[in-house]
């Protein structure tokens, strides 16, 4: 082939990858623009959901619902750069405070595991928990998200510790899950030094 | 179209030639979707998706994409396809987009996709590829969904989430964990091939 012939032959070549590049970069654009908004509202409704279940309160699955019981009960307070430091839950008289949730963070197996923890207005006892991102095994550690595991912190108080999946637990214990002891511990561990964050939290206020 | 063809093509990727068993493609997701049905399902309907699309790209591009960096376009074109269904998933499947979390990237790096764009999206017209991109992404799904039907029943006792086996059963949690999917696979391995080479020898 002539040297003129090779030189056009790869000025094709790289024409052709950017020309490809730009197409599909532009349809993944336009995709994602215009899905943008509907995952920014999806994730800001699975927090919402999340505190309002970590608080106690009967959450319904309804959007609409959600957002209006969200906006007659809670109240963030703000850190001074603008993200929540916690959540103070009302009470229906909206005025009095019901519970105080507030959204942390801890290593799981896989990576870090995001969770609402609700207390009580003394924050000494737990109101309830909800897990709100994780990446740990399904079906062993993914549990965790599993309602019956959720559930029986409610009512308990800190510092917890675990015991046998299915065995009666006490009041500063739960029930870990069989085959995912490193996932129940980090959740005893979140949920324990969480403990301490609202306590010395409230003691400011 | 010739029907013969079509026939060929579904007759091969469900069987003689299917991309888990007689090809082992595909190994990782097999390993790391199947303990869950519906994650299975979900993965499996994304990567029909990819396969099939991203066969109909490339084989429409087959004429005019220079040889020497076909590998680079595929790769841009498969990448492409994951990311909108990673997109779509996250707008309007959030529940099992978080469930899937990384899996979904990772249909990018499932070599199915690129093994039915290599050696058979550039030797064939679209029509074809296309449907050769569903038969070979279904001869993936239901050996992938056979697996998860039985890891699920054993390690959890349930079926899509449902309570199948009563409280009297002992879930056994290796059916959940990752070696858990190796026993299976090879024991459908050595089913299908026991069953196909009869009369072989």
């Amino acid at each position: 082939m002539s040297k003129e012939g090779m030189i056009r032959k790869r000025i094709f070549t790289v024409l052709f990858m950017f020309l490809v590049t730009l197409v599909f970069i532009s349809i993944t654009t336009v995709i994602y623009t215009f899905s943008k908004d509907t995952i920014r509202f999806n994730e800001a409704l699975r927090l919402k959901k999340a505190v309002l279940y970590a608080a106690g309160v009967l959450v319904s699955e309804q959007p609409r619902e959600i957002e209006q019981e969200y906006k007659k009960r809670i109240e963030e307070v703000l850190e001074s750069d603008g993200t929540v430091r916690y959540y103070i839950v009302r009470g229906d008289d909206r005025s009095s405070v019901e519970s105080y949730v507030i959204v942390t963070q801890g290593p799981g197996l896989w990576g870090d595991i995001t969770v609402a923890i609700g207390y009580d207005e003394t924050g000494s006892r737990i109101a309830g928990i909800e897990i709100i991102d994780q990446n740990e095994t399904p079906g062993l550690g993914g549990r965790i998200g599993e309602e019956w595991f959720k559930q029986q912190f409610r009512g308990k108080s800190s510092p917890l510790s675990t015991v046998a999946e299915g065995e009666a637990a006490g009041e500063k214990e739960f029930q870990a899950i069989t085959g995912a002891s490193y996932s129940s511990n980090s959740i005893k561990d979140i949920v324990n030094s969480a403990s301490d964050k609202v306590s010395s939290l409230l003691r400011k206020e | 179209m010739a029907l013969y063809k079509v026939k060929r093509v579904f007759g091969e990727d469900l069987g003689a030639n299917n991309p888990v068993f007689a090809q082992v493609l595909g190994i990782c997701s097999t390993l790391a979707v199947t303990n869950v049905l519906k994650n299975t399902v979900v993965m499996c309907a994304g990567l029909i998706f990819v396969t099939a699309l991203s066969n109909l790209t490339v084989s429409f591009l087959r004429n005019i994409m220079p040889g020497r960096i076909r590998m680079m376009v595929e790769t841009l074109i498969i990448a492409s396809y994951v990311i909108i269904v990673d997109i779509v998933l996250r707008a309007y499947l959030p529940d099992i987009s978080r469930q899937l979390g990384p899996y979904v990237g990772l249909i990018i790096t499932n070599c199915i996709i690129m093994g039915r764009a290599e050696a058979f999206a550039l030797k064939n017209p679209p029509g074809l590829s296309f449907l050769d991109g569903i038969a070979s992404g279904i001869g993936y799904s239901y050996v992938l969904m056979s697996i998860a039907v039985l890891r699920e029943l054993f390690g959890s006792g349930s079926i899509w989430g449902y309570k199948v086996l009563g409280a009297s059963w002992t879930n056994w949690s290796i059916m959940v964990m990752a070696p858990g999917a190796f026993f299976m696979l090879a024991i459908f391995i050595w089913i299908v091939k026991g069953s196909t080479n009869r009369g072989e020898k």
